[in-house]
């Protein structure tokens, strides 16, 4: 294998580790922010309509660490900053 | 895919430029119509609730008026039912006053023409027994 | 080269006939500039104007249809920007931030409802202007400058001084984050529209009827919360910069 397949491959498992890994802790954030929002709409009914939104706002925001990750991994499969280095060096 | 060029100043200028419009066009007025309409609420508000209170405070006095004639009715009414029995008590009285003396008159009457009849009673019985006398007794001697 | 070929397809890859990172260029000068954006952004950009002029127009006291409707819309942008500024400062930044909410919005929605796969363009395809990440860097761009702007103006060059505020050893990561809020508030709206139609192209390539829909109503949502959350993280930035360094609020 020479460098360009190596980097193919690794940026392919490395894309599919990231989101893999990167969607735990957003999944752990969120569930535990909705079992918070949760109970405390069970304590304030009335309350329920100002703890959604915040809620949703809450959420998007921990998501960005998902996206985030996301982003990386388009960078790495669509926008490797090292093919076209590689590229312009086997082809020079 | 992340490639910059030339649309991102592009966008940006756009979005300042669509900021501007929006500004010019969308928030200024509406704002205003917004601002306007609350003004306008809360000049109704005020002079509703001016108009509440002036309307509270003339049911207020209507209702001390309605008392007042209230409690007059009431003394007039005691009043005339107090001039009724005292009128009813006098009239009574009256009657009944009358009626005594009248019937004290009949009495007096009564008891007049029982002395009359007593007296030509009496006279008749004297005369009878003058005339007994004088049958009896013959007319000289009596005298 | 064999290879190489294989990479070149891997870097073109068609999603579902979803092109990612195919580009409809336009030169002007010696700048290119992405044409397919642009549509769509001016799209986005005459239908707003449009709205707002209809709904100002003729304006009534009782209002009615398109001006009832706008109303509802400036008034939850003037809730957004009152309870991020605070009752004081929030008027002279109402337009800003509410144009951020309703340019991003309506590029979200626009791109999501409209059937942009119907117009065919010499490459690339039409879609939501904030899938591209010119977009949205040039918005956060905009964002980082209001709030220099808004410090600034309000302290002048005191504004510095917030930096060094509470110990001077934190200077670094102040400065650090002065890059990481356009970096992070443009990759959350450029990741989440870009996931949103990835996500939607797979699964109408796997499954083409139905089966989509949910995931679609779905990303209506995340998109209306996205920009919510781009107004109102602008909005947090400003008052951070107006107030001072002293609480942190940060996403």
């Amino acid at each position: 294998m020479d460098n360009l397949a190596l980097i193919g491959m690794a940026s392919i498992v490395i894309a599919g580790l990231t989101i893999t890994v990167g969607s735990i802790a957003p999944a752990l954030g969120e569930g535990k922010a909705l079992a918070q929002a949760l109970s405390a709409i069970a304590q304030q009914p009335d309350e329920a309509k100002n703890i959604t939104r915040t809620l949703f706002v809450g959420m998007a925001l921990v998501e960005s660490t998902a996206i985030y990750c996301f982003v990386i991994t388009l960078i790495l499969i669509f926008a490797n900053p090292f093919w076209n280095y590689f590229i312009e060096k086997a082809a020079g | 895919m992340f490639d910059f060029d030339a649309t991102l100043p592009i966008m940006a200028l756009q979005f300042l430029l669509l900021t501007y419009i929006l500004n010019l066009v969308f928030y200024k007025p509406l704002t205003k119509a917004l601002d306007e309409r609350d003004a306008y609420v809360r000049e109704n508000e005020v002079d509703a609730r001016e108009r509440l209170s002036k309307a509270e405070k003339l049911v207020k006095e209507y209702e001390l008026q309605i008392a007042g004639a209230r409690r007059e009715s009431q003394s007039i009414l005691e009043q005339a039912q107090a001039d009724a029995k005292n009128i009813n008590a006098q009239k009574t009285a009256e009657a009944q006053q009358q009626v005594q003396s009248e019937r004290e008159k009949a009495a007096q009457e009564i008891q007049q023409q029982k002395e009359a009849a007593m007296q030509s009673l009496e006279q008749q019985v004297d005369a009878l027994s003058r005339q007994i006398l004088e049958k009896l007794l013959g007319a000289e001697l009596v005298r | 080269m064999e290879i190489l070929d294989g990479l070149t397809v891997i870097n073109s890859f068609t999603l579902a006939e979803l092109e990612v990172g195919e580009h409809f260029l336009w030169k002007i000068g010696n700048f290119s500039v992405h044409g397919q954006v642009l549509i769509t952004s001016w799209l986005v950009i005459g239908l707003l104007v449009l709205a707002s002029v209809a709904a100002s127009q003729n304006i009534q006291r009782i209002p009615s249809g398109i001006q009832n409707f706008m109303e509802y819309a400036l008034e939850f942008i003037r809730d957004l920007a009152k309870s991020q500024l605070g009752e004081k400062e929030y008027r002279p930044w109402v337009p800003f931030i509410g144009t951020l909410f309703l340019f991003i919005f309506v590029s979200n929605w626009g791109g999501a409802l409209v059937p942009w796969k119907l117009i065919e363009l010499p490459s690339g395809e039409l879609a939501a202007p904030t899938n591209d990440i010119n977009t949205t860097v040039a918005l956060a761009l905009l964002t980082s400058l209001a709030y220099f702007y808004a410090g600034l103006s309000k302290k002048g060059l005191g504004y510095f001084k917030g930096y060094v505020e509470p110990i001077p050893i934190l200077l670094p990561i102040k400065v650090l984050e002065d890059f990481t809020k356009p970096l992070s508030l443009s990759f959350r709206l450029f990741g989440n529209i870009v996931a949103d139609e990835l996500v939607v192209g797979v699964f109408v390539l796997l499954v083409p009827l139905f089966v989509p829909l949910p995931l679609m109503a779905l990303g209506l949502f995340t998109s209306a919360i996205q920009a919510l959350i781009f107004a109102t993280l602008a909005g947090a930035y400003i008052h951070e910069a107006l107030e001072g360094h002293g609480e942190e609020e940060h996403g």
